[in-house]
């Protein structure tokens, strides 16, 4: 088949680098379009900040790409322990933006360490459902459940519900492919069931303001539901094909808030309209299925959970980030992976690619 | 199974992800294209209220009333603005002018109701309501009322719109049409009265006719908060001032709480609201915008003397019982100083009764003037009490060094006299020096001076001291100075003693340009003192003037039993 340009089977590095390149020209367009306002640039520095970081990730992918990913297996509990250490820090010392604490800062470098402690979640899920120990019910399920519910409690905290989401359902994704036993399953149900009624509880204000924003954005339409009202509008009106580059009234005319962070997917649907959104997920789908296709071939357990780790986070990210995006899912902050604006997101998620580019070489 | 499971619920996300996007943009495409078309998405904003400002009684001294506007909403009335206006000029006694001027002043955009006629009475409002029917609305906007305006202008501020200082205000997230706190406490905890504001998002179609109703945020109300000043003395406090210049304050002397603080000339905040005499108020001569007690610095004359007492005690170059003679004039080099009367041998003790001028200048060469200094700024004479009032200004405390910068010129003996009678280059506010001299009621301590008691029901945790580290027996020899001061029959404050508050005071006589201002600084019982006051009048001649609106002033307090 010559013209099956999907079959390629033989080298998956090769097509993640292309769609990787083609999203980071992609991500830089949107993020002029989002700083143009009425044909004025605002805020250049974001620009030329987001060309650094994405010179950074690549620098970081190279790197990593080179390691030996078993390293991950033995120093799996070090990592853990080390980005408990950073969460912990963060409760004490962190940086307040927007009246959340989810900023350290060393050496003058500031960073989120809830984004670290999703690569230390993925290695220690790899490493314990690739284990014979996994047949066993404590040892195998619960001991590395408690683990992450520690990391996404402290990050819950800070607090940063999205993440801690993100935490658990990869520990069920990862779970979910590595055939965990019934009776693990029936507790998990069991433990949430009896878990929800408390979970008004523990929410911020705010936090609960979402939940109920999602189930009727009408309730708040100056605060929370005019995100979601305008992101609808904007994403609506783009139709077939779009309103084309720079175009986009709603994006223009400043209506929609953090459209350079969260809501960056709006403004692909709203200039490049249907068609556009399709061939974005088109290619996410083309980056997710190589890895998975690749994890399926490897006969290394440990290579395999991990890839499937990998393309788990990936795949989180889209769908939570775009199903808020059209009001499907309550905006619970996360960012569009590749796309949106911010250097920690970038860089691990490049990072993650850089691991499963020497997962590919060393298996 | 695993691993097909979970391509299986990959695909399954893509694909809903893939169907909302279809049924948005295509299935729903045109309809919310046509709403993004046309901005079709409007805010009509509604004020929150904010919260009162109570007294210590729970007395409002600030509230947010509702005032009836008469508005109209320009897109119904587009076609027979001209013809609705006269009408309404007609039956409602005001000038079609001044609708129209409204009107043209207002106007923000075709939806939001426009206020032509401002703050009627209620039943007036009605009889309009009830003549023009649906083409005009009543509109209830809170609007802030102080009932004691002239008595607690300074302490409270007032409220404006946001628009003339919006640039600065903006990163804040305020809106240009909302109110904000200006001077006082209305500015100093904005953040706590001003509450949220709501309003109701509705959706236009292309000519602007409201077409649906997407939701409302009902606004939410500031927060009360309660102050330490009582209302009826600071009645009493601006009665006992009269006509004169200048502040009276009086405070808790343990706690720091300000029971009072007036000054004057002082202003009716409800003007600003109404927008009345405003040009008057800012162009005034006498600056009755000024809050005295806090923003504007003076000499503080013999009231000096006390700390200038402290100074030389700690120095260990004087006791109380080191004696001067005062033969009336003292001579250094060319130059001849004059005391008020001729005193002949004095200690300590007689110096502070009498206020002698020529035992200071002997105490003041020879501790000379960097001792003053250091203890000058020790009692916090040049820097802020931190007060929560806006705007407060500092002191300035000289100093040789001090002086060489500012004029290129050296210090002499003669600023030295100067200075230890508080004259010359020192000046101060009158709360500094309120404080400063609280510091010899409270047993040594500097005692930081607030006026918000509690936000709802929640005390506020402004009280906060330091201790000076005086000698106990230099603060005694001191204290007993002032005591006899008043209880003496020869003493400068000998008017108050008739009182029977047991009160110790000091005087102070500031010469400046034109008249001289007068001080008096006081705290009462003299064993267990609970209050500290201080009383300025700016350029009134006397220090006796002082004494005597202090008289006034707890001579009223003592007969409403309000100490």
């Amino acid at each position: 088949m010559p013209f099956n340009i999907l079959n390629v089977k033989s080298n998956p590095s090769k097509v993640i680098i292309i769609c990787l390149l083609f999203l980071n020209i992609l991500s830089l367009t949107i993020l002029y379009s989002s700083l143009h306002q009425r044909g004025e640039l605002k805020n250049q520095d974001i620009f030329y900040k987001q060309i650094t970081w994405i010179l950074i990730s690549w620098l970081v992918l190279i790197i990593i790409s080179f390691i030996n990913y078993r390293l991950y297996l033995d120093f799996s509990y070090i990592f853990y322990i080390l980005n408990l250490i950073l969460l912990v820090a963060v409760y004490f010392f962190g940086k307040k933006t927007m009246g959340a604490q989810r900023w350290l800062s060393i050496f003058g470098f500031s960073f989120q360490p809830s984004e670290l402690s999703k690569i230390t979640t993925i290695f220690l899920l790899a490493k314990f459902f690739s284990s014979a120990d996994r047949k066993y019910f404590i040892k195998g399920f619960i001991f590395p459940l408690v683990l992450i519910l520690i990391n996404a409690l402290l990050i819950f905290k800070q607090p940063d519900l999205g993440t801690a989401v993100v935490l658990i359902i990869l520990f069920l994704m990862v779970g979910v492919s590595s055939r965990i036993r019934k009776r693990c399953f029936i507790f998990l149900v069991g433990a949430g069931l009896f878990l929800l009624p408390f979970s008004g509880h523990f929410l911020k204000d705010y936090q609960k303001k979402r939940l109920i924003v999602f189930l009727n954005p009408n309730v708040d339409p100056l605060g929370a539901g005019y995100t979601i009202i305008q992101s609808k509008i904007a994403i609506g009106s783009g139709k077939l094909a779009g309103k084309g580059f720079l175009a986009g009234t709603q994006n223009q005319f400043n209506f929609l808030p953090e459209r350079h962070t969260d809501f960056i997917f709006t403004i692909v649907a709203e200039e490049w309209g249907f068609l556009g959104s399709l061939f974005l997920l088109l290619i996410y789908w083309l980056i997710i299925k190589m890895i998975l296709d690749r994890a399926k071939e490897t006969r290394d357990p440990f290579a395999r959970r991990l890839s499937i780790g990998i393309c788990s986070y990936l795949f989180i990210h889209i769908f939570i980030n775009i199903g808020m995006t059209l009001g499907i899912l309550p905006v619970v902050g996360i960012p569009l992976i590749f796309l949106s604006y911010g250097g920690t997101n970038l860089v691990v998620s490049f990072l993650l690619v850089g691991i499963f580019f020497n997962i590919c070489k060393n298996t | 199974m695993g691993q097909n499971l979970i391509r299986r619920i990959y695909l399954g996300g893509f694909l809903l992800l893939v169907f909302s996007l279809f049924y948005y943009q295509i299935v729903k495409g045109d309809y919310y294209l046509e709403r993004a078309r046309n901005n079709y998405v409007r805010i009509i904003p509604l004020e929150s209220i904010r919260g009162t400002i109570f007294d210590k009684n729970s007395v409002p001294l600030a509230y947010d009333k509702a005032s009836f506007n008469i508005a109209v909403v320009p897109y119904e009335i587009q076609d027979k603005k001209n013809y609705l206006f006269n009408e309404l000029a007609g039956f409602s006694g005001y000038d079609a002018n001044l609708l129209h001027s409204n009107y043209e002043k207002r106007k923000a955009n075709i939806f939001s109701p426009v206020d032509i006629i401002l703050d009627v009475d209620k039943m007036k409002a009605l009889k309009i309501k009830e003549k023009f029917g649906e083409d005009i609305l009543i509109n209830p906007q809170p609007t802030r009322f102080y009932p004691y305006p002239y008595e607690s202008a300074h302490i409270l501020g007032y409220v404006k719109k946001a628009v003339s200082s919006f640039q600065s205000l903006k990163k804040y997230g305020y809106t240009p049409a909302e109110r904000i706190g200006f001077g006082g406490i209305e500015q100093y905890y904005d953040a706590y009265l001003k509450g949220d504001n709501g309003g109701d998002l509705i959706e236009v179609d292309a000519e602007g006719k409201m077409v649906g109703f997407l939701g409302e945020r009902l606004p939410q109300k500031g927060r009360d908060i309660y102050l330490t000043i009582d209302s009826r003395i600071q009645k009493y406090a601006y009665n006992a001032m009269g006509k004169k210049r200048g502040t009276i304050i009086l405070l808790d002397s343990m706690k720091g709480e300000v029971l009072s603080l007036v000054s004057l000339p002082s202003f009716d905040p409800n003007d600003f609201i109404k927008g009345r005499n405003i040009k008057k108020l800012l162009a005034g001569d006498d600056k009755p915008l000024i809050n005295r007690a806090s923003q504007a610095t003076y000499p503080l004359g013999s009231t000096f003397k006390p700390i200038v007492s402290v100074a030389a005690l700690d120095s260990k170059k004087a006791t109380p019982s080191t004696t001067f003679n005062c033969g009336g004039t003292f001579n250094l080099g060319m130059a001849s100083f004059r005391c008020a009367h001729t005193h002949d041998q004095e200690n300590l003790y007689d110096a502070l009764i009498h206020s002698c001028n020529i035992y200071f200048y002997n105490l003041g060469l020879i501790i000379g003037s960097q001792t003053m200094a250091r203890w000058a700024k020790k009692f916090g004479l040049d820097s802020d009490t931190e007060i929560d009032l806006p705007y407060e200004r500092k002191g300035l405390v000289p100093s040789p060094l001090w002086k060489s910068k500012e004029f290129r010129t050296t210090w002499f003996k003669g600023d030295t006299v100067n200075f230890s009678i508080g004259q010359g280059f020192i000046e101060v506010t009158p709360l500094e020096n309120l404080i400063a001299f609280n510091v010899f009621a409270s047993g040594g301590y500097l005692i930081k001076p607030y006026i918000l008691k509690k936000v709802d029901a929640t005390d506020s945790t402004l009280s906060a001291k330091s201790y000076l580290g005086i000698p106990q027996d230099s603060l005694n020899a001191v204290r007993e100075g002032l005591r006899g001061a008043v209880r003496k029959e020869d003493g400068t404050s000998y008017y108050l003693k008739k009182l029977n508050l047991k009160i110790a005071g000091k005087t102070g006589t500031a010469q400046t340009y034109g008249k001289s201002h007068g001080w008096f600084l006081g705290f009462f019982p003299y064993d267990d003192p609970k209050y500290t006051i201080c009383t300025f009048l700016e350029n009134c001649g006397s220090s006796f003037y002082a004494v005597k609106a202090s008289y006034d002033f707890l001579k009223s307090l003592k007969e409403q039993e309000l100490l």
